[in-house]
């Protein structure tokens, strides 16, 4: 398992590789008409079967980010592309290849789970699925036969948010957005939701994860980032940050230390911390 | 505590933009009443004054007091223009005659159609209409609203009698909104004198006492919303369900309940009366006749003149006795009518005063003398008139027959002077007292009250058990 | 991609609770308004027939052509079914003699005042009114509570073009919230069988173009929805300004303007009038009295200075000629009376047209009053009922009184023959003939003819157009708003 995980940052180096990111940020830049920078150049890439996971503080810029490979806003400078796209240009053509899953996800109240996942499939390109398929994908994100007739009205967040992760995978897009996936996760949603994603890296999918959920970005992806007020402060693959005391890290870098200062501040690592650096 | 409360709900919602939006609406529609109707009462006037002076006019340079035609009108009435009740459908205007029954014509939607089409935005509409809409505005999520916040577990998780907390709610609300309002209350009020309104002290104790129906109206609508917040889970469900309620309050059921309780009762229509009357007027012509043609048989007289003038009396007390007969027949006839009629209004009305906002519109009319009471008392002080003018017309020596008079013949006629209109008794509508204009909107102001103590009851009583 | 967006539109209406119950209520309404309509307006014909029926009874019992008056009604029109308009306010009836004027008095209003307190419940009046509200609840929240919810965000990830997505509402909503209202309207419409309502083709004609301003009318409403909604960021925000507008265009600027154009144009009122034509009178009155003073003088010439029997036997012989030239006299003096208290009438006439344009034109701000005003032309229950009524009455007059007067005459005659042959003949004329009616078989009927179609329709042009005007700003409004839209 070890060697498909790293794969995806193995195959960044390998020539053969596509030579272009999938989600790519080139300078990105967002200053609103108040004056506030919410993004000050802002530059990454993630491969195809690659999972990204943006860390950092509320009003850092992730959610902004997001946003902007979204079209939902323009950026000041710089460009947000999917699959050589530039989303603000080409909006349409760029939103053929994403798949968005929202922080707080809520869908149609009055429709059922299927009825929802239906007419989101069908928005996406996706006509020719069956009331089967839908029923598979449910259950595979973790919910139960029971609920799929249910209206939404009656689900909670945890129920809703997978409903979210469904119609992101019947998409099929080769991008998939993430906000906050895992905030209404109890422990064990949480780790099915984790070993989801694994399968869709699998498939090749690019992923952007924002999220404050330190400990699973650490578990799941290939590339972290940390977000402190506009600026991606740090962006290292998981094997270089092997062994590393990831939280301490994000304190510092939240409240604006880096590097050689690491000594000085003082350790606080749980337990779990530990066990799972030795996993790995 | 209680006082905690109710700081808290008074700085809620006075603070908001929903507040200052909503106050700003009501405010401006109630001055915009109060303006809009001392105006119009000052233009009312001047018509009246118009129409009163030209009446005069016209009979100036008659020389024969029998034939003059002699209208009396109906004063407009200083609260009318702000509770205009049925005041525009009845007519205004009686042909005064010294004998006979008076009818009154020329009601104004009659005379100026273009009224009745969009009718008059007056005081009792605006508060009908605004003051139940604020309180559902601010009432309907009084508790359901703070549980969907997560305030109110919050709250409770502090030791707060619940009795206090909803008493706190109710009266905060209450205050924070009704005292506010007085404030354009005040002013419009102040406008009328200002304006020219003529108000003595009963037109002030009565338009207080509209107000004050006003508060009770919109209790009714708080104590309604809040109760409505407690009964329903979501907020925006209270909200529908209380527009709902608004809608058939306000709009549906006044109007429904009159059409359909008013039809149940047979009464005879003005047509029938009219008909029953011409039928008995017929009868009592051919009756005359005859004694006439009997006493001209009885009394044939070669002297032309005497026999005419001896004729004259005798048709006189004929006239006289059958004027009589017609009178009581006439009265009995209106009785039989006028019970029916008011068998009718009663159980129309009582189905009516389901709504709130039928109470209120028709307390308000009583107490502004705008009710269907002021077409009574109208006529009633026209008969009274009628006994001054015509004991007046005797007095100046017109007959029964009266009218023209011809001047052809053979005597000798000096110019007559021309009649001093000065003489003419003035017509002056005394109102009813004001201790019956409050004595019938008590009922209506009782009911306003049960709404309250009952809506309040419910919200209070549910309250105490509700699911935090 | 559209169609896909419609449906799911027309699901997420059909499916709410919400509109279970408001649509419930809207149905019973609406009924409701028509089966009270057919109600009051069979009340109304059953009043008109023993109206109508008591004149005629009248006319048959009786007994001289001499000063006959009659009344004339106005009859039910079907139409008042569903907008009763100033049906009710105007007068129903008016008196038929040769010396009055043609005048519509005795309002339904004014007689039973007990209906007037609260006034009627009409079809029109729940479109205007109930109709517009629903129309609002229903589409307040179509944007901004999308986003509220997070759905626009998440439908909007997808390739969907905005325009696409609000063409896509508007259709949803407007076949979500008309076609059922259709079933109640229908169903109302069968009530006008089941009360054998009679319903004239052109009546039909009517009623289909009012049904089809009322569907514009709620149309408009949708697109004020949808467009304070693109306008917005939260959805209470947006239903509290949709109340308020709601609450000023449908409840107070119809009133309003009203009352200014009352304010503004300044109208003699009709006691005014009544008096002016008065002292026309009184004063032709004394002129012609005088004209007859002096005739008398003339025709008494000759015998001045004779001794009594001489004078009174003079007098005889020439009683007829002087009567026939006072009587001349006095018929000139009638007619030019007529023709001023026309001309006084027409005065007033105008200048009520004046202020009724200018208030109409004010109130035309609100799509409400362009309804109710569209409303009330195709019902034939406008303003001009009045005038309508009072010229057909008026025409009716004319033929009426050159009937009496026929009438008078034979009558005249014939007793003037019998007057001969008795000897008391000054007797019978202050006694009066004989107690048998008269025979007024063939006395003129008033027939009033109603509003031709044509009129009717090409007078709600203006209205129709205005509603649609207002539409389209709306939904172009809409547009704009939400292709700006923040959806975050």
């Amino acid at each position: 398992m070890n060697d498909e995980t790293k794969s995806g940052i193995d195959i960044q180096s390998d020539s053969m590789a596509a030579s272009q990111p999938r989600i790519e940020a080139v300078n990105l830049t967002k200053r609103y008409e108040d004056g506030t920078l919410a993004l000050d150049n802002v530059s990454f890439g993630i491969n195809p079967g690659s999972i990204f996971a943006m860390l950092g503080g509320n009003g850092a810029g992730k959610t902004t980010t997001i946003n902007l490979f979204l079209n939902f806003i323009e950026p000041t400078s710089g460009e947000a592309l999917v699959d050589g796209i530039v989303t603000h240009k080409e909006p349409l053509k760029a939103k053929e290849r994403i798949a968005y899953v929202s922080e707080n996800v809520m869908l149609y109240p009055n429709f059922t789970a299927i009825q929802n996942l239906d007419f989101f499939a069908r928005l996406g390109g996706k006509h020719d699925y069956s009331k089967d398929d839908y029923r598979d994908v449910l259950l595979r994100v973790g919910l139960e036969e029971v609920a799929h007739g249910r209206r939404l009205k009656g689900y909670s967040k945890g129920m809703r948010q997978k409903c979210g992760i469904a119609i992101a995978i019947l998409k099929d897009a080769p991008a998939i957005l993430l906000d906050e996936p895992t905030s209404g996760l109890d422990p064990h949603a949480g780790l099915e939701f984790i070993q989801l994603l694994k399968d869709l890296r699998g498939e090749g999918k690019a992923i952007l994860m924002s999220t404050h959920d330190i400990f699973r970005a650490k578990d799941v992806s290939d590339t972290i980032g940390i977000m402190n007020e506009g600026v991606l402060v740090m962006e290292r693959s998981a094997a270089e940050l092997e062994g590393e005391n990831l939280e301490q890290l994000y304190v510092q870098y939240m409240a604006g230390y880096e590097g050689s200062e690491l000594a000085s501040v003082p350790e606080s690592v749980p337990d779990s911390e530990q066990r799972v650096e030795t996993n790995d | 505590m209680f006082n905690i409360i109710l700081d808290k709900e008074l700085r809620e919602i006075i603070g908001t933009t929903k507040f200052a939006v909503t106050f700003g609406v009501c405010a401006v529609l109630i001055l915009l009443a109060f303006y809009v109707g001392a105006r119009n009462y000052q233009v009312s006037r001047q018509e009246y004054e118009a129409a009163v002076a030209e009446n005069i006019q016209q009979m100036e340079g008659l020389t024969d007091w029998g034939s003059i035609d002699h209208r009396i009108f109906l004063p407009p009435q200083p609260l009318a223009t702000l509770v205009s009740g049925v005041s525009n459908d009845i007519g205004r205007t009686v042909n005064m005659q010294s004998r006979g029954e008076l009818r009154t014509e020329g009601s104004r939607f009659n005379e100026d159609p273009l009224f009745a089409v969009f009718r008059y935005l007056d005081l009792e509409y605006i508060f009908a209409i605004i003051l139940s809409l604020f309180a559902i505005l601010f009432g309907y999520d009084a508790v359901n609203g703070e549980k969907e916040r997560g305030t109110l577990g919050l709250t409770f998780a502090n030791p707060v009698p619940r009795d206090q907390y909803i008493l706190g709610k109710i009266v905060g609300s209450f205050v924070a909104l009704i005292v506010p309002l007085m404030i354009p209350i005040l002013i419009g009020c102040l406008m009328l004198p200002v304006l020219g309104v003529p108000m003595d002290m009963d037109s002030w104790l009565r338009l207080a006492m509209v107000i004050l129906a006003g508060i009770l109206y919109f209790g009714v609508f708080l104590t309604l919303s809040v109760f409505m917040s407690t009964l329903l889970q979501s907020s925006s469900a209270s909200l529908m369900a209380l527009l709902v309620v608004w809608i058939f309050a306000v709009l549906i059921i006044p109007r429904t309940s009159v059409l359909v309780a008013g039809r149940s009762v047979d009464v005879p229509s003005v047509d029938q009366i009219d008909y029953e009357k011409s039928r008995f007027a017929a009868q009592l012509w051919n009756e005359r006749m005859t004694a006439m043609q009997k006493w001209m048989k009885a009394n044939y007289n070669d002297d032309h003149r005497q026999m005419r003038d001896g004729m004259r009396t005798f048709s006189t007390e004929q006239q006289a006795l059958q004027d009589e007969k017609m009178n009581t027949f006439v009265e009995q006839l209106n009785e039989q009518r006028a019970n029916k009629s008011d068998l009718r209004t009663g159980v129309a009305l009582s189905l009516a005063r389901i709504s709130p906002t039928a109470s209120f519109s028709l307390a308000a009319s009583d107490l502004a003398y705008t009710s269907m009471e002021l077409r009574s008392s109208y006529v009633e002080s026209a008969n009274a008139y009628q006994q001054e003018y015509s004991a007046f017309m005797q007095s100046k020596n017109v007959d029964y027959w009266g009218r023209y008079r011809r001047h052809g013949g053979n005597d000798d006629v000096e110019e007559p002077d021309p009649i001093d209109t000065r003489e003419l008794p003035v017509f002056s509508y005394q109102q009813p007292p004001i201790s019956e204009a409050i004595k019938a909107s008590l009922p209506d102001l009782g009911l306003l009250f049960m709404f309250n103590a009952i809506f309040f009851s419910g919200a209070f009583v549910r309250f105490l058990r509700y699911d935090l | 991609m559209l169609q896909l967006l419609i449906e799911k539109e027309l699901k997420a209406i059909l499916q709410s609770p919400k509109f279970i119950a408001t649509f419930g209520v809207c149905s019973i309404l609406i009924m409701l308004s028509i089966f009270i309509g057919v109600r009051e307006y069979r009340a109304s014909l059953a009043q008109y027939e023993i109206a109508t029926s008591l004149v005629d009874q009248k006319v048959a019992e009786a007994t001289s052509f001499r000063n006959m008056q009659t009344k004339v009604y106005r009859e039910p029109d079907p139409m008042q079914i569903f907008m009763s308009g100033v049906n009710y306010d105007v007068g129903r009836l008016s008196q038929i003699q040769s010396k009055q004027d043609v005048k519509l008095e005795q309002s339904a209003y004014s007689e039973d005042p007990l209906f007037a307190v609260f006034r009627y419940i009409d079809f029109a009046f729940i479109v205007q009114v109930v109709l517009s509200l629903f129309a609002i609840v229903f589409t307040y929240d179509a944007i901004n509570g999308e986003r509220e919810s997070g759905t626009l965000k998440l439908v909007l990830s997808n390739a969907v073009p905005r325009a696409k997505y609000l063409i896509a509402k508007m259709t949803g909503a407007w076949l979500g919230l008309t076609i059922p209202l259709l079933i109640p309207i229908l169903l109302g419409l069968l009530l006008l069988f089941l009360f054998k309502v009679p319903m004239t083709g052109s009546d039909w004609l009517k009623l289909t173009t009012l049904i089809g301003v009322s569907i514009l009318y709620f149309t408009f409403f949708i697109a004020l929805g949808l467009l304070v909604s693109s306008l917005t960021r939260t959805s209470s925000v947006s239903f509290l300004l949709l109340l308020v507008a709601w609450i000023t265009l449908v409840l107070i600027v119809p009133r309003g303007a009203t009352m200014a154009a009352g304010q503004l144009v300044n109208v003699p009122t009709v006691a005014e009038i009544e008096s002016q034509k008065d002292r026309y009178r009184t004063d032709m009155q004394q002129d012609t009295d005088e004209q007859r003073h002096n005739l008398w003088e003339q025709v008494m010439a000759p015998a001045e200075g004779l001794p009594r029997e001489e004078r009174r036997a003079f007098y005889q012989a020439n009683r007829s000629a002087f009567r026939e030239l006072a009587e001349d006299l006095q018929t000139a003096m009638e007619e030019e009376i007529a023709e001023h208290n026309r001309q006084v009438n027409e005065g007033l006439r105008n200048a009520k047209s004046e202020q009724e344009r200018l208030a109409f034109l004010l109130s035309r701000f609100s799509p409400a009053s362009a309804y109710k005003l569209t409303a009330m032309n195709l019902g034939g229950t406008n303003t001009s009922i009045k005038k309508r009524y009072e010229d057909q009455m008026f025409a009716y007059r004319e033929t009426y009184n050159s009937y009496v007067a026929k009438k008078s005459q034979q009558e005249k005659k014939a007793r003037q023959e019998a007057a001969q042959k008795s000897r008391n003949s000054r007797m019978f004329r202050m006694t009066g003939s004989g107690n048998e009616a008269v025979d007024a078989n063939d006395m003129p009927k008033f027939i009033a003819s109603r509003e031709p179609v044509g009129t009717a329709i090409k007078a709600s042009i203006l209205d129709f157009g205005l509603l649609s005007v207002f539409t389209v700003l709306a939904f172009a409004g809409a547009f704009l708003a939400f292709v700006r839209y923040d959806v975050r």
